[in-house]
């Protein structure tokens, strides 16, 4: 970051618009601001810490310049503006903060509203964009929080070589180096990670594979019965051939040929008869299912009944249709063609009918539903006497066949107790492949059953096991995003680490080569330590810890030497504002400090009174003077002016 | 009368019968399955509920299982006549399809019935069924 | 974001690992610069689950 200039209205004692320009030039490099104290020297200072960052400016009472409130009349707007251009990685931008206020009755400046800030971007045709994200801008250029250590008060500049100021250095080097950043990312990597965790430990685990292998079983079984079935057919088809050889057989035998013969008239009649009952089962299903409307009789009874009195009343024109009624009206004509007039009474007669018939499509059903519920009334007992009949023929059947089955029983009998031994022995055979054809249908019968069930239950686990997979994804995803997080966040925290110890090194090595340079009691120190618990010490002479003995004035130099150094570490990009810096300096340190400051950064403003800067200090810094303004204060209206000095 | 466009022509049921009606018409034996159709399962449902005289209301959310086209010329009628007979009206008819309403909730009792006397009991549907309406021809 | 010599330093140590890892790394420190200036920012670890899982789920395309 480099300051272009300021422009800064009604704020403090700076009434009216007032502007200042600063040097960005590389060897004049400074820009001097020359004011007693009470001039504004420091709200001049305040006014870019507060335009950039809205801080700085707590606690030091009004910001609208009091002159200019008063000239403000009841009721109207009066502003304290700061706008700062600068430029940026090769980009300019602008910055303005704008604090407003209503004067009110009583002479007092009420400002109900927080400051408005706004930064906006210059691009190369001159246009000034808004930047939608400004505080995340500034950060990328120059966040608040390392403010301190550019734009600082000559008052706090022995901050870091205090004892016991490791937390600042720490602070200091963290956000002047960015380790904050790593820090930051470590942490909240490592807390993405941790959350996935439990995330993933509650989701199930294994769940889809116990599915999978429950759908493997069922389809086993299912497959098991469907072989089974296959096995059982065989069985009983080489049992009824079996059955077909013997019976041949016994046709041949004499002794058998008559039972046999029987036997096979039987079995024709019984397979008959077996049919005839699968018929007349149909049958009956297919009556049943129409006893519905005989179940429901009273209701069409009762609707007929409804019906037929809205047809005696005309409320249903029998035959007639109110399209017809309507345009007998419009025609003005009776059905007989006698010309009927509004008033008549067959006029009113007709309208009577057609507002209380029915319209056109309610007509069609009602007429519909009276033909049809006629018919079924008429069907009804035609119903009713076809199941009777049906299921009386169904006992028919179902007796027919069991005294056809206890025939085929007999003959078996006499078979088996036939003298010849042969006939005994193949009707015996017969007996047993019969029983197990019998037991074989039993189970087919249950296989069957199985394959219904099992299919059912596929069923259901398919769609389990899509949900399950569902979620599995989700958690093959968690598990990356954990690896990931983790892995980011391991790192992170080496490169930390690493980084961490490399850059207090630098500083370390950085701090000594300025503090060497600024101090003029060079030979006293042999080193600057910066040390892994960042405590900044100097080393005398004898490897001991010199502080305690520093003066005031070599505290001061240490921070500010401390300070360069992170800012040259760091290679940030950015002006070191002073105020006041050399207040408390000896002479020999500020002939020092000016001789070298210039040189440890691109761009140096200087808040300072006329005490501050005479004989070698400023002769030392003369060279390097770009631009130079004296800030002057006129008690009569109240207000500072910036002027260029020449 | 305008038609009333409240409800459409599509038969709902109870979603907790849904099994019932399927078993009841979903199958190829005809002594397991007595019914061949899912609409004769809610005829014969309907004019059940008709016949106790008891209507139960759907729940909130129904299932939709046949379109009114599915119904035969002779079937309408049926529902029609139970509609007109419930409310002592043919006005009924003309209020679009709320007269399939009326059908549902005696559908919806008589489910029920055939549910406990078809497969509750020892026995194939199809006689029990036999059985069931047998007996409501005589007591009607 | 870092002087060259520390950028070096970090690409140097940056340059074994995996290429998601280090699109997680640089895209998360960007956003950490953005929120510097907050003590305590609300919605970063959000963001940077989202970052997270937008790279995790390229991984598998």
């Amino acid at each position: 970051m480099k300051l272009d200039n300021i422009e800064i209205e009604n704020f403090r004692q700076y009434g009216g618009i007032q502007r200042a320009t600063f040097s960005t030039h590389s060897q004049k490099n400074i820009t001097v601001f020359n004011g007693n104290n009470g001039c504004g020297k420091t709200s001049l200072f305040i006014a870019i810490n507060w335009c950039l960052y809205g801080e700085g400016a707590e606690n030091i009472g009004e910001l609208i310049n009091k002159e200019a409130a008063r000239k403000t009349p009841a009721g109207q707007e009066v502003c304290a503006r700061v706008k700062l251009s600068f430029r940026h990685g090769g980009e300019r931008f602008i910055s303005s903060r704008e604090l407003a206020g209503i004067k009110r009755e009583d002479g007092s400046v009420e400002t109900r509203t927080k400051p408005s800030f706004t930064l906006m971007r210059i691009q190369a045709d001159g246009q000034a964009i808004e930047i939608k994200n400004p505080i995340g801008m500034m950060n990328t250029i120059l966040p608040s929080n390392v403010r301190t250590f550019f734009l600082f008060d000559g008052e706090k500049i022995d901050n870091f070589a205090r004892p016991d100021s490791r937390d600042e250095v720490r602070y200091a080097i963290y956000n002047v180096l960015k380790l904050e950043i790593l820090e930051r990312a470590k942490n909240h990597l490592s807390q993405v990670a941790a959350e996935h965790r439990k995330e993933l430990k509650q989701a199930s685990s294994g769940e889809l594979l116990e599915l999978l292998e429950t759908e493997d079983r069922k389809r086993k079984e299912k497959e098991n019965a469907i072989n089974k079935i296959q096995e059982l057919e065989r069985e009983r088809d080489s049992a009824k051939r079996k059955i077909v050889d013997i019976e041949k057989r016994l046709r041949e035998l004499q002794s058998a040929r008559n039972l046999q013969l029987q036997r096979d008239g039987i079995q024709e009649q019984l397979e008959r008869t077996e049919n005839d009952l699968r018929n007349a089962v149909k049958e009956i299903r297919e009556i049943t299912i129409r006893y519905h409307s005989i179940i429901a009789s009273d209701a069409i009874e009762k609707a007929r009944a409804i019906l037929d009195k809205k047809r005696e009343r005309g409320e249903i024109p029998s035959g007639i249709r109110q399209q017809f009624v309507r345009d007998l009206l419009e025609q003005g004509k009776c059905i007989c063609g006698r010309p009927i007039k509004e008033g008549d009474p067959s006029h009113t007669h007709l309208q009577g009918i057609l507002k209380r018939s029915v319209s056109g499509a309610l007509e069609d059903k009602v007429l519909n539903t009276n033909v049809t519920l006629n018919i079924l009334e008429t069907q009804n007992a035609g119903i009713y006497n076809q199941l009777e009949s049906a299921m009386k023929r169904r006992v028919q059947f179902t007796d027919r066949i069991r005294d056809l089955q206890s025939e085929l029983d007999d003959v078996t009998r006499q078979l088996q107790g036939s003298p010849i031994e042969e006939i005994a022995e193949l009707e015996g055979k017969r007996k047993t492949f019969e029983m197990d054809i019998e037991r074989h249908h039993l189970e087919i019968g249950k296989c069957r059953g199985i394959i219904e069930d099992r299919d059912r239950e596929i069923a259901e686990l398919t769609k389990q096991i899509e949900q399950a997979q569902k979620r599995k994804s989700k958690n093959e995803l968690l598990t990356r995003k954990i690896s990931l997080a983790q892995q980011s966040a391991d790192a992170v925290d080496k490169i930390y680490q690493e980084l961490g110890e490399d850059v207090r090194q630098s500083i370390e090595a950085k701090t000594q080569e300025i503090f060497k340079k600024l101090v003029w009691k060079e030979s006293h120190f042999k080193n600057i330590s910066l040390g892994p618990d960042y405590q900044l010490e100097v080393i005398d002479r004898y490897g001991l810890p010199a502080r305690p003995e520093l003066s005031a004035g070599e505290r001061q130099v240490l921070s500010l030497s401390f300070i360069t150094a992170m800012v040259r570490v760091s290679e940030e990009e950015a002006p070191i504002v002073m105020d006041t810096p050399f207040g408390r300096l000896s002479s020999e340190h500020r002939a020092s400090i000016t001789e070298n400051l210039p040189g440890l950064t691109p761009q140096l403003v200087l808040f300072v009174t006329d005490e501050e800067l005479h004989d070698e200090a400023r002769k030392n810094l003369e060279k390097r003077i770009g631009k130079e303004y004296r800030l002057i204060f006129d008690p009569k209206i109240s207000s500072t002016t910036i002027e260029e000095a020449t | 009368m305008p038609d009333q466009t409240s409800r459409d022509d599509r038969v709902a049921i109870d979603p907790a019968m849904h099994e019932i009606f399927k078993q009841l018409s979903d199958g190829a034996d005809p002594e397991e399955v007595p019914f061949g159709q899912l609409k004769d399962v809610f005829l014969m449902a309907a004019c059940l509920g008709y016949a106790r005289k008891k209507r139960r209301p759907l729940p909130t959310k129904t299932r939709d299982i046949i379109r009114l086209e599915t119904f035969s010329q002779s079937d309408l009628p049926v529902l029609y006549a139970l509609a007109i007979a419930t409310t002592g009206d043919v006005d009924i008819l003309d209020q679009g399809y709320e007269f399939l309403t009326i059908a549902e909730e005696y559908a919806n009792e008589g489910i029920h019935i055939l549910q406990e006397n078809l497969l509750n009991q020892r026995g194939r549907p199809l006689w029990n069924l036999v059985d069931l309406v047998r007996h409501e021809v005589q007591s009607g | 974001m870092l002087g060259s010599a520390m950028q070096e330093k970090v690409l140097a140590l940056f340059k074994d690992y995996d290429p998601s890892v280090k699109a997680v790394i640089a895209e998360v420190l960007a956003l950490e610069q953005e929120h510097l200036s907050m003590k305590n920012p609300r919605g970063v670890v959000e963001k940077i689950e989202e970052i997270v899982e937008r790279i995790a789920k390229n991984e598998t395309r």
